[in-house]
């Protein structure tokens, strides 16, 4: 065992350095662009969902030049899971989500574990935020969720939140997010009143 | 730095040794000849080249920051990844050269980069919605260049992500974050193959936010001091377990373990004593099942890995840190579960674990060791003296008591041990 890691050390010397150095930098760089790709591949593969944004604690409005972001679906009633068991702070959940008339998802149901769902219905993944300390040891869904989906900030060109704030908070901003088979999703485009006004490139 | 100071010292007993004729100077000449010539160290060249490195590198980020917006996100992406290839590259270039410092401050900073790009590329494409995750990333890439680099900053970067993730991950989950402990092991793995004591300091470091996340959480209220406890148990035990072993690379480690191991031990008990007069704890530990299992059994199997070593070694030092450890898990056991009664026998078994603790640092010169022991004493009389809660008097005569007996054993000890011995 010994004489095997002995080799196996004369041999990982013998590789010249820069051989090494490099492949730490490709491993670093490759991770950065899996970064990337993964979120265009939600935004190419994904189905395009509009979201209504909604005024949420002005206390968290905004934080340098992002904007926080909150959903009619970020707080929903917890439904068939009301009262089930949780076991961990910050679960992921599946909700839901159908058109309504005026083309805005609206949260259909919540899910513990992913459903099938019919076009255009969509499953969208969240985690939960608060109101999981319902029961006597705190590990129970309570009567409503406040879910995260990955959409909840969105950074902007300096000094431009504050308009977004305004629209967001007059509820005419909407969010249009790609959301994949497996229920992630990434912000695509920010609309207001019917007019793109961020349109999310590629790369 | 440390064989310095070592040669320097070596340097002036040997000229006093020749100078008072204990040696013959032929033996001097065969002494310095076996000894291996120094590394070259940090040179104050190298010093100020690193300060105008930084001084450069901050400047090069401030003139980015201060045009961020205005760039394009693509040009910025491109920024962050040549960030990466550059470093690397000169680090690359100082480690052909034989520049080992500088090549290991370059792999550092590649991987500082790299969590810094993590950051910035999830707020350039809204990717901040798992801060944990993003901190595994960074640790796993650190990693890597740690483990193809040999660079001892990396591993530094890596651990310190890898502890903020963990961390993370138990304030989400109510179950403790056993996925660390295979990071931790590849890192240890790693301060294996170098035979590094720099690395040994920091895998010995890293254990320790881990048990410290794993003691506060809520679910986990019986005491967190408890918990905390059997850790160090685990840390101290398996330290003294690997410093038998007959490899140089394990023994060193092993030695590093157990001193972070004995330290954290005189921390847990200190504060177990310190909370044993708070009354949310008592309400805890009389309406909880108790510890976990998994606490237990990490403090169990330490008890034991400390007298598998003081089996195989033979030697009193390591037995009396056994004992030090199985006294402080045996503790709790002792401990009342209502108010009505003071917890003298555990107060006696926290006092009796340090005094283990100190004879054995002492019989093994393992200084360190020394001084957790003396950290522990004087926590558990501090928190035994800071009770607000039950009679000063009768406090005070434990104290005395506890004095006594210290005094007495002492007497029969000074008698019955040989002059000379410590």
């Amino acid at each position: 065992m010994t004489g095997l890691a002995a080799s196996f050390a004369e041999r990982f010397a013998r590789i010249p350095k820069i051989v090494l150095f490099g492949a730490a930098a490709l491993v670093q760089v490759t991770l950065l662009v899996l970064m990337v790709i993964d979120r265009v591949r939600i935004l190419r593969e994904g189905t395009e969902v509009t979201l209504q944004t909604r005024a949420i604690d002005p206390r968290d409005l905004l934080r340098g030049d992002y904007v926080v972001l909150g959903y009619d679906i970020s707080e929903l009633p917890a439904g068939e899971v009301r009262y089930k068991r949780n076991d961990a702070r910050n679960r992921i959940v599946y909700v839901k989500l159908a058109p309504g008339g005026d083309g805005v998802y609206g949260a259909v149901s919540v899910h513990t574990d992913p459903v099938a769902v019919t076009s255009p219905e969509v499953l969208i993944r969240g985690r939960i935020r608060y109101a999981v300390n319902c029961g006597y040891s705190g590990d129970f869904f309570c009567d409503t969720l406040q879910i995260r989906y990955n959409l909840e900030s969105y950074f902007v060109p300096e000094g431009q939140g504050r308009q977004l704030e305004q629209a967001r908070n007059q509820r005419k901003l909407r969010v249009v997010a790609a959301v994949t088979r497996s229920g992630r999703a990434a912000i695509k485009r920010l609309v207001v009143d019917g007019e793109p006004i961020y349109e999310e490139p590629w790369f | 730095m440390f064989d310095r100071t070592y040669r320097e010292r070596l340097e002036t007993d040997l000229a006093q040794w020749e100078a008072d004729g204990v040696i013959a100077p032929e033996a001097i000449a065969a002494i310095r000849a076996a000894l291996p010539p120094l590394g070259p160290g940090v040179t104050i060249a190298a010093i100020v080249a690193i300060i105008g490195g930084l001084l450069i590198a901050a400047a090069f980020l401030a003139f980015v920051a201060a045009h961020w917006t205005e760039l394009a996100r693509l040009f910025r992406f491109a920024m962050l990844l040549a960030g990466i290839l550059v470093t690397f590259g000169l680090g690359s270039w100082f480690a052909r050269d034989g520049r080992a410092v500088l090549a290991d401050l370059c792999a550092s900073v590649g991987a500082i980069i790299f969590g810094a790009a993590i950051a910035l590329i999830g707020q350039m494409y809204h990717l901040g919605d798992d801060f944990a995750a993003g901190m595994l990333l960074w640790a796993g890439g650190a990693l890597v260049a740690a483990a193809l680099t040999g660079s001892r900053g990396a591993l530094a970067v890596a651990l310190a992500a890898a502890c903020i993730w963990t961390c993370a991950r138990f304030l989400e989950s109510h179950d403790p974050h056993f996925s660390f402990v295979l990071i931790w092991l590849l890192a240890a793995g790693l301060t294996f193959a170098w035979n590094s004591r720099v690395a040994a300091h920091l895998i010995s470091a890293a254990a320790l936010p881990w048990w410290i996340s794993a003691a506060v959480q809520p679910d986990l209220e019986p005491g967190f001091a408890f918990i905390l406890a059997d850790g160090a148990a685990l840390l101290f035990g398996a330290g003294l377990a690997l410093a038998t072993t007959p490899w140089q690379r394990t023994s060193s480690t092993g030695a590093v373990l157990s001193s972070y191991g004995a330290i954290l031990l005189a921390v847990a008990s200190s504060l177990a004593v310190v909370t044993a007069n708070d009354n949310a704890f008592f309400h805890s530990i009389s309406r909880s099942p108790g510890q976990p299992v998994w606490a237990v059994a990490c403090g169990v199997a330490g008890a034991l890995f400390a007298l598998g070593a003081a089996v195989t070694t033979r030697r009193p030092g390591a037995a009396l840190a056994g004992g030090a450890i199985a006294l402080v898990l045996l503790a709790p056991a002792t401990w009342p579960s209502s108010q009505t009664g003071e917890p003298w026998l555990a107060y006696a078994l926290e006092l009796c674990a340090m005094l283990c603790l100190v004879v054995s640092g002492t019989l093994d010169a393992a200084r360190p060791r020394i001084v957790a022991g003396w950290i522990g004493i004087a926590g558990v009389i501090a928190g035994i003296t800071w009770a607000v809660k039950g009679s000063l008097l009768r406090r005070s005569v434990f104290l005395a008591i506890a004095g006594g007996a210290a005094v007495l054993l002492a007497t029969v000890l000074g008698r019955l041990l040989p002059r000379g011995r410590p």
